[in-house]
């Protein structure tokens, strides 16, 4: 009978694992789905490989930026992110500053997530919220809410997404009724304003420095 | 205040330490005139904030905050959290939580908002009851998020604007029309359980751990924004008005609170077209 249990176990994990695996390898993002979906699909891909990673938990920072390289930015519109948090500025910036830049703000919002994304447990669920806008707007918000613990608030996540010619991409987010950009538009125009576009860069790389 | 005024405050102050801390006993006192004669302007270099215009004092009273925070509060909180448990941290929160769903309701009801006000009251009487007390937030783990709301956010959607950005010494940032939601929200919410203890030690100490408790919830929202923030007092700002103004507007209104980012790229790229030049970039050249 306890055999018979442990066999009746073991197949059943053998099973669960197999179809684990087999989504893991269909869970292809879709830029060209609905806007709904796409998100969907790329947090679903990001929580799938967070959850199961056990250096993620440690809190390894250069793990979790691979991640995020690797299952979120290709999704991402980063330089529109900085661009428009720089705003009027950007048209005077060289190339090289918008790369430097655009780098520099990457590594400060990888910081700002890292910490949240070293809390990602077996427990954490991510829900999309039903669409609001139109059907078929090229600039849309995406709204979804992310539960951590069980006995604890949701919080609210929105993604900002455009259309691009290769598909969706998000270049904005919301944390309960904050908005990215909108809040580092002051910060960056303060920063050029008495510094320059290099006093930004060199005070966003002494932050991304420190602790 | 005029750029020009700000540029030389910065020439006569650029940054010292001690200025910052006699600007802020000055502006704490209320005497406006000594902290304008003895250079408190915001940093330099800043263009004036619309919805900042108090902000050299704003940011006095911020650091004194700040410094608050850094002395005692944080450290409470966080031996707070060291010793306590989280599932006794989390029930306590959730408690004080629970009882300020009350106003949260009645304001909700005031808005017209009643969907919410049902939703809330809903919440209320399950965590109360199957929640034991408050304690376990049933209703949140059944999907019915709770929806903070108060005062300052009824007179909002009473047509009320929020007026200048102000940051209140020890409660931090407000608006004009906030300071007033405040202050009725401490005469009204929990007037009920808490503020009805005529012992006025016990009420206090709850009082105490009901701050701590608050504080604690939040320590690794600060954390990040320490981390993250180019200047903590303006990402702290903007938050704050961004939040606000989205709950004044409701969920409902979200399409149309979304921030316009191209709009003053396309004024500035209208004026050079034009050949005008806008009053900023002058006075930075004339710098």
């Amino acid at each position: 009978m306890n055999r018979l249990r442990r066999h009746a176990l073991f197949f059943l994990a053998v099973t669960v694992a197999g179809i684990g695996f087999s989504s893991q390898a269909l869970s292809k993002v879709d830029a060209n789905a609905e806007p709904t979906q796409f998100v969907q699909q790329v947090a679903d891909q990001a929580l799938s490989i967070l959850k199961g990673d056990p250096s993620v938990k440690s809190g390894d920072i250069a793990r979790i930026n691979q991640i995020v390289d690797q299952y979120i930015l290709p999704y991402v519109d980063f330089q529109k992110t900085t661009r428009l948090a720089a705003g009027k500025y950007w048209r005077q910036a060289t190339p090289e500053q918008r790369t430097a830049l655009s780098n520099a703000f990457r590594t400060t919002l990888v910081r700002t997530y890292s910490g949240a994304l070293t809390k990602v447990d077996d427990g954490t669920s991510f829900k999309i919220l039903p669409f609001r806008g139109e059907a078929g707007a090229n600039d849309v918000v995406v709204r979804s809410q992310v539960t951590q613990m069980t006995n604890a608030q949701p919080i609210q996540l929105d993604y900002r997404l455009e259309k691009t010619p290769s598909g969706w991409k998000i270049y904005d987010i919301n944390v309960e009724n904050v908005w990215l950009i909108e809040n580092y538009r002051n910060q960056f125009s303060q920063q050029i304003n008495q510094n320059g576009i290099d006093g930004l860069i060199q005070a966003l790389n002494k932050r991304n420095q420190s602790n | 205040m005029s750029i020009k005024q700000t540029d030389a405050s910065y020439a006569m102050n650029p940054h010292s330490s001690t200025d910052k801390r006699s600007c802020a006993i000055a502006r704490l006192a209320g005497i406006a005139a000594v902290a304008l004669v003895t250079g408190c302007a915001g940093p330099a270099g800043t263009i004036p904030n619309p919805n900042d215009p108090w902000e050299g004092s704003n940011r006095a009273i911020y650091q004194f905050n700040d410094e608050f925070d850094k002395g005692i509060l944080r450290p409470v909180s966080e031996l707070y959290a060291f010793v306590m448990p989280q599932p006794v941290r989390t029930c306590i929160h959730n408690m004080f939580m629970n009882l300020g769903e009350i106003w949260s309701a009645i304001n909700s009801t005031l808005q017209g908002r009643h969907e919410d006000a049902i939703n809330t009251w809903g919440r209320f009487m399950l965590n109360t009851t199957l929640g034991v007390g408050g304690c376990i937030d049933v209703a949140s783990a059944n999907g019915a998020k709770r929806i903070p709301n108060d005062f300052g956010v009824t007179l909002g959607v009473w047509g009320l604007s929020p007026g200048p950005y102000v940051v209140l010494p020890f409660l931090g940032a407000s608006s004009v029309r906030d300071t007033v939601g405040t202050a009725a929200n401490f005469t009204f919410n929990q007037i009920d359980v808490i503020g009805s203890i005529s012992d006025v030690a016990w009420r206090n100490s709850i009082y105490g751990v009901e701050v701590v408790s608050r504080r604690e919830a939040l320590l690794d929202v600060s954390k990040t924004v320490d981390r993250t923030a180019l200047d903590p007092y303006s990402f702290i700002r903007d938050a704050y008005l961004q939040r606000r103004n989205a709950q004044v507007q409701g969920n409902t209104a979200l399409v149309q609170t979304l921030p316009n980012y191209d709009d003053d790229e396309a004024v500035e790229e209208d004026k050079k077209a034009l050949g005008m030049e806008s009053p900023k970039q002058t006075s930075k050249e004339s710098k």
